[in-house]
């Protein structure tokens, strides 16, 4: 059987599995005694063992298999969760990880599982060896036959009596699957349709839902209502495709069990119903998803660009035609285009949690390492952004997290020394504020030490010692986003290798955000990453210069404001003016953008746009300030995309091409 | 309806240009289209020299090389001949500045030559050879060495070691 055409949805829900299954281990470190998990990470290995033996991935489902063996213990309560229990579990995920690259990369035969099988063998048969009782299976089997005993709410007890006097019988199927029948979810959903043109299905043990996803062995028992005979009823399963038997039994309405607590008590018809409208699979938020190949969205994305300048030009065109019926239209199909844009933006979003997830075993085995002790608090997951800012902000926020660990938390000792409280806490937060995305990463730990800074600055040569003195805490301490700056004294394996706060700042300001620090000594430190809510599409004001327009990111701009010609002096050779008891640096835009036809020179009142950088601000005079557009980013490509300041460029609604800036490199 | 012994011989067509005087030449399989300059080039600051600017291909943004400031070759302003030949370089499209757009020529493969080190003031590097047909002399350029942002250092390195 050809599987490559799965290979894809068997990758992706491979991920699935193996994250929620590194969460759910995380849990169950921490709660050794959660059933619910225990029961949940069984199930996401079971399932794991299934697919990838359907896909002929071997080695996967070998590991899985013995995964599988040893949770099965723990369910049962003939093994118990240790330190090292745990440990092993941890490494059989990664080696999974490994596996799961492997199989991508077309080489998972090559990956070595025999170390890793063994420890966990290595539990099973610690079991075996303790316990040499009667084998288990008969006593499995015991309990799997009284747990497949149909019990009915009273409500479902009084509707099967009626229906009974009414000439039906309450049949009670029990049907055996041939073990060797692969997608055995899908199976059991068909025997349900087909044999609801038969009755009623009243009842499954186990839930419809738990045989969609395969949460059973081999078998199932159904409880149906039909006025055919039971004969026919199981003749006509054991005519289906996989089906190795079916015993059934007539029940007697007055001596069904009673199912009495609330609890998993899920009516089968509404079950089945339901599973008829919405086939789509449920994900673990149980809303309806739909998968689609990233490439579709992103076209999808630019013929809305394009839409959205299109509807410009028209708008531009409507209002010179003066007629009032055009103009109305047009502003009709303007609001639609918008409504239109925005929904599609929302399809690319995806919650930060995406990336969020992984962080807490990132500690975990981070706060191993270095033994400490360390406590990471996440909130703001479900916070959205877009898809290529999710894959892009996973690195810098990695690198941020691995500091914190390595440099911000103190050791056990040192903490206590201090007074400080045990564990050190790391807080990773995510909210919306207006056009922006904000991510805290926050650690209670020694925080910065700003004569380390000072000095290694001064050593360094990046400022000479009068530079020094004009900075105030917060400068200094931004200083070390500066190349140069950010290598560590000795390079610890964890976040010293080179690479360091600079990259860190460059990926942020590439994905169009900024990266702020504030410190202080002995408490803590915080780091702020603000990011735009969207790459292709975003607000900007429009600016003259000379003959020219440029575009500046709104996102970018902390104020305009108007500045009288006599109020701009001269401090050590450069241009600038007190604004709210501040000193503002004042650049000439044309300078930096080498335009010569530029007015401003001779303006007795100067527009100027301010731009901060997070570390300070500066003020570019311009010629006008034209207005406020959406435009769409165009990239510039290999030759222009890398000058400093230049983002890339839209075209406006007439067809003519603007600059879109990006001053703080500048500032 | 070719006969034989013409069918044997392999041929390529090229489209051939001015700078200047002197006739250049690119495979039409890189060619994209020829366009007029009727818009301006809008100007991008602090671009590598031999980059004229960006323009607007129906919504699409093309950076404009100017082969002649490539090269370093001297020549007069931009006439009413001139154009642009928008290529395919790998996954970028880039548009060349030239004064004229002469023909396409059916070349037979056989009569490319290897360019000696330095034709019409343009250094090998950038060739992929030269034709000479009914005492023309057409040159080839290599599009990817030509259009590639990188060699910049490289060439004024050779320009030097060619001075000494």
């Amino acid at each position: 059987m050809d599987v490559s055409q799965y290979l894809n949805v068997f990758m992706d829900e491979c991920q699935e599995h193996l994250q929620s299954l590194n969460q759910s281990l995380l849990v169950l470190e921490q709660e050794p005694d959660n059933m619910e998990i225990l029961n949940a990470i069984f199930r996401a290995a079971h399932t794991l063992k299934g697919a990838s033996a359907t896909m002929g991935f071997n080695k996967m489902s070998n590991v899985t298999h013995a995964m599988e063996d040893v949770l099965s213990l723990l369910r049962q309560n003939e093994l118990e969760v240790s330190a090292e229990l745990i440990n092993v579990l941890f490494a059989a995920l990664d080696l999974l990880e490994v596996l799961a690259q492997g199989i991508t990369e077309g080489r998972e035969e090559d990956v070595e599982t025999t170390g890793v099988i063994q420890s966990l063998q290595k539990f099973v048969a610690k079991e075996l060896k303790s316990e040499p009782g009667p084998k288990t299976e008969p006593g499995q089997k015991s309990e799997r036959r009284q747990s497949l005993e149909l019990r009915y709410l009273p409500l479902e007890i009084e509707q099967i009596k009626s229906a009974v006097a009414d000439g039906s019988n309450l049949n009670h199927l029990h049907v055996h699957l041939q073990e060797d029948c692969l997608l055995k979810g899908a199976r059991a959903f068909m025997i349900l349709r087909e044999l609801e043109t038969h009755g009623d299905i009243v009842r499954t043990i186990p839930t419809a839902k738990e045989l969609e996803d395969e949460q059973f062995e081999d078998d199932f028992i159904i409880g149906i209502l039909s006025k055919k005979p039971l004969e026919f009823l199981t003749r006509f399963l054991e005519k289906m495709l996989d089906v190795q038997k079916v015993e059934g039994e007539v029940n007697d309405p007055e001596a069904l069990l009673v199912e009495r607590r609330g609890d998993g008590a899920q009516a089968v018809a509404s079950d089945v119903d339901q599973q008829k409208t919405s086939h789509t699979k449920a994900t673990s938020n149980v809303s309806p998803t739909v998968r689609v190949d990233i490439r579709k969205l992103d076209e999808l994305m630019n013929l809305v660009g394009e839409i959205v300048i299109t509807r410009s030009r028209l708008e531009q065109l409507s209002w010179e035609q003066e007629d009032q019926n055009m103009v109305e239209t047009v502003e009709q199909l303007s609001r639609l285009t918008m409504d239109l844009r925005d929904q599609v933006l929302k399809t690319r979003m995806v919650p930060v949690d995406h990336v969020f997830s992984r962080f807490p075993r990132l500690v975990r085995d981070l706060a191993k390492e270095t033994r400490k002790e360390i406590q990471l608090e996440i909130s703001g997951a479900e916070t959205e952004l877009d898809r290529t800012v999710i894959d892009e902000i996973a690195d810098p926020l990695v690198h941020i997290i691995r500091n914190s660990v390595d440099h911000g938390i103190e050791t056990p000792e040192v903490r206590t020394a201090a007074g400080k409280t045990l564990p050190g806490t790391v807080e990773l937060k995510a909210y919306q504020a207006g056009n922006s995305v904000v991510i805290e990463i926050f650690d209670d730990g020694a925080g910065i030490d700003t004569r380390k800074i000072k000095a290694k600055a001064i050593e360094r040569g990046i400022v000479t010692s009068e530079d020094i003195d004009n900075m105030d805490d917060d400068d200094i301490m931004n200083l070390i986003f500066l190349p140069g700056l950010s290598t560590s004294e000795k390079v610890t394996d964890i976040s010293g290798r080179g690479v360091g706060m600079d990259v860190v700042k460059t990926q942020i300001t590439n994905l169009g955000g900024i990266v702020e620090m504030s410190s202080v000594e002995g408490e803590g430190t915080k780091f702020t990453i603000r990011l735009p809510l969207t790459l292709a599409i975003i607000q900007t004001l429009i600016v003259q210069l000379g003959n020219d327009v440029f575009a500046i990111p709104s996102t970018l701009i902390d104020q305009t404001i108007s500045v009288d010609k006599k109020d701009i002096k001269r401090l050590r050779g450069r241009e600038v003016t007190v604004y709210r008891g501040e000193v503002l640096p004042l650049v000439r835009l044309q300078e930096f953008l080498e335009v010569k036809e530029a007015k401003n020179a001779d303006l007795d009142e100067l527009d100027v746009v301010v731009i901060s950088n997070g570390e300070r601000r500066v003020g570019f005079i311009v010629d006008t300030l034209v207005r406020q557009q959406d435009v769409v980013i165009k990239s510039l490509g290999t030759y222009l995309g890398n000058i400093p300041g230049i983002a890339g460029a839209t075209i406006l609604g007439n067809g003519k091409i603007a600059l879109i800036l990006d001053l703080r490199s500048v500032a | 309806m070719k006969d034989n012994k013409e069918r044997q011989e392999e041929t390529t067509q090229i489209i051939i240009f001015k700078l200047g005087e002197e006739e250049f030449g690119v495979n039409i399989l890189q060619v994209r289209e020829i366009e007029k300059l009727d818009q301006g080039i809008t100007r991008v600051p602090r671009a590598p020299h031999f980059v004229e600017g960006i323009i607007n291909l129906r919504g699409e943004i093309i950076p404009i090389v100017d082969l002649r400031a490539r090269f370093g070759l001297t020549l007069p302003e931009l006439g009413l001949n001139s154009r642009v030949i928008i290529v395919e370089v790998g996954e970028a499209q880039v548009g060349m500045l030239v004064d004229a757009v002469v023909e396409v020529l059916r070349v037979p493969v056989s009569a490319i030559e290897s360019a000696p080190t330095i034709t019409k003031g343009v250094d090998s590097y950038f060739l992929a050879g030269v034709v000479n047909i009914d005492e023309r002399l057409i040159v080839l350029l290599n599009l990817e060495r030509t259009l590639s942002p990188e060699e910049e250092k490289e060439l004024s390195e050779v320009e030097l070691g060619d001075e000494l």
